[in-house]
Order: structure tokens, then sequence, then C-alpha cells
């Protein structure tokens, strides 16, 4: 069982730090829109963090997966090549997630 | 969404409802939502925390990242750097929306805590006359749709005894798609590289802090390249 007091310490902390996160720009819009090395990273990190967000998970997953890495390796490829070509996110996560199921359950 | 009903479009735009712009996000999050939801209540957690989360928190992805955390019991500094890091693009949502978001402090706040991706995009495409109670109200309801999204999952996930392996890749495929989308609207393909150049570094040093690590070296490769490549440059210009 997860503790309550601890759950919702946490809880309180993650509120915190993603309210503080989006309201950042508010609190300081004029430095941030003066300093060009905000722009820079601003260009730069969405791409970098989201790969390295994704190719974590996925280390992750095959890690816990006996059989080694192609059922995570299937299950991406058809979340990448379907968002590519379809772009509907919710279709790219639901069938992804199916085939993943699927190839772990049989 | 359906865009053919307007075949002639009259010279002014018309009025989008609130619900139409919604309903897309609700396809989104009401089924991600009930994966959250199942997966915390399967990992050990109370049903109303899963619901207590989604109310306060309102984050996708860090909501997910902390469900295996909680379960194994991480320190509370730790998962705060990780949903710093995690949450750390949101930084840049509000810079476009400075001059869009209504003055009256409840309204402004609470939309400010609702920039979630989804309701970032909706907000910033919708037109500039857009009133208050029209903002406000398309952030209530993409926010309704992940609580009652996280309710559902969560009671699913109390009764359900023993859960099909895997459904977690529901969080891989998100990153796969907002990679995507993150990779058609970048500059170069040069953030992609470092990152994973930099998670092999990070994974060959300290395999347990691999996530961390390599999220450093990305920023720092994102301070230092540009500046770099422009050095070079200048080089090639003054021999």
């Amino acid at each position: 069982m997860i503790d309550t007091t601890y759950a919702l310490g946490v809880l309180a902390c993650m509120a915190g730090v993603t309210f503080g996160l989006r309201a950042l720009p508010f609190l300081a819009a004029k430095f941030l829109q003066k300093h060009p090395m905000v722009q820079q990273l601003g260009r730069f990190l969405p791409l970098a963090i989201m790969t390295l967000l994704l190719v974590h998970t996925l280390v992750g997953n095959a890690r816990d997966n006996p059989q080694g890495p192609w059922a995570e390796l299937a299950a991406v490829a058809l979340a990448l090549g379907l968002q590519w070509w379809k772009r509907h996110a919710l279709l790219s996560i639901l069938l992804a997630t199916a085939l993943y199921v699927a190839l772990r359950n049989t | 969404m359906s865009s053919a009903s307007t075949a002639s479009t009259p010279p002014t735009a018309p009025p989008i409802s609130v619900l139409s712009l919604s309903v897309p996000v609700a396809m989104g999050y009401v089924p991600l939502g009930m994966v959250f939801g199942f997966l915390l209540v399967q990992a050990g957690g109370a049903w109303w925390l899963a619901v207590a989360a989604s109310v306060l928190v309102f984050a996708g992805a860090a909501q997910f990242m902390v469900v295996p955390m909680l379960a194994a019991g991480l320190p509370v500094a730790a998962i705060a750097l990780a949903t710093l890091v995690v949450n750390l693009r949101h930084i840049f949502y509000g810079l476009s929306l400075l001059d869009k978001l209504p003055h009256q402090p409840w309204a402004r706040w609470y939309l400010v805590f609702a920039l979630t991706d989804e309701t970032y995009s909706v907000l910033t495409t919708l037109p500039p006359e857009t009133s208050t109670r029209q903002m406000v109200g398309v952030a209530l309801l993409n926010q309704g749709w992940w609580v009652l999204g996280t309710l559902l999952g969560a009671l699913i996930g109390t009764q359900a005894q023993v859960p099909l392996v895997g459904l977690d890749f529901a969080l891989a495929a998100l990153f796969a798609v907002l990679a995507v989308e993150q990779w058609r609207s970048a500059h170069s393909a040069a953030p992609l590289w470092v990152a994973l150049a930099s998670y092999v570094l990070a994974l060959a040093v300290m395999p347990q802090q691999a996530l961390l690590i390599s999220i450093a070296l990305s920023v720092l490769a994102g301070l230092l390249l540009p500046q770099w490549l422009a050095a070079k440059a200048a080089d090639k210009v003054s021999p």
C-alpha cells in the first residue's frame, strides 16, 4: 500500500512545482522575453526532452520484459508511424498500447 | 472536428463553441485519465488519491511518471525534481499567452494552473475576442474530462484483480506522439541526436540516474551548441 501522508506530500510538491513552472512566464515576462539564452533553450529542449522521456520509458519497459525488446520496438514503431501518418493522438496511443498488451500477454 | 459544414465562410469567422473545442480533448483525456487512475490504484494507491492528483496537479505526463515513484517510495525531493524536469516545457507556454489571458485574478491564475499541453493548444487557437467565460469554460471542461477519466479508471482498478501486463505502455505511446509533434515543429534534428547521445552516455556512466543526467547533458548542449555553431560559421566567413 502507498502511505497516504507521504502520497499527499508528494502531490502537494508536484502541484507547487507544476503551478510554479506554468506561472513563471507571467511573473518574469520581461526577463524571459529579453533573454536570448531562454529562447535558445526553448527551441532546443522540447524535442530533446520528449526524445529522452520516450527512450527512458522504453528502456524501462524493455527491462521488465523477459522476452527482450522486440514488443517495445514494434509497438513504438506503430505509435511513431501512425502519429506521423494520421496525426491522431488517441488512435496512435490506443493501437500501440493494444499491440503491446497483445504481444506481452500471448 | 467537423470543418466541412461551413463551406462558404463569411468574412467574420463564426464563433467557436467551447464544447466543440473541448470534445477532441475529451477523447484523449478520458481514456488517458482512466489509465492513470487504474495504474495508481493497481500500484497500491487509494482511489481518491488518484482523483486528488488530477484535481490538484493536472499534468498528464508527470502524473504517469509518479506512479512507479510513489510505489517505490522515492524521496519527495526526488519526485519534485523529476516533476520540474518533466514539466519544464510549460515555462515556454505562458510566453505566447501573456497578452491573451484575462486580467481578472481568479480567471488568470486558474488558466495558468490549467495550462496543460492540450489546454495550451486550445487557448492559442481561440480568436482574440474570446470572452473570459469561454476561456475559463474550456479549461474547466478539459480538467473535468481528466478528473472524470481518473475517477472511472480508479473505480475499475479497485475491482480488477489480475491486470493485463503492459497497459502502462500508454505512457510510452503518449511520449512517442508528443515526440513526433515536436519533431514536426523543430528547426533541426540536432536536439534528437543530442538527446540520444546524452542518454547512451548517461546510461554508461550512471544507469540509475540516466534520465536526470541525460536531461542535464541536453540542457548543457542546448546552451553551448548554437554558440559553437555560430562561432564556427563566423570562422568560415573570416578566414
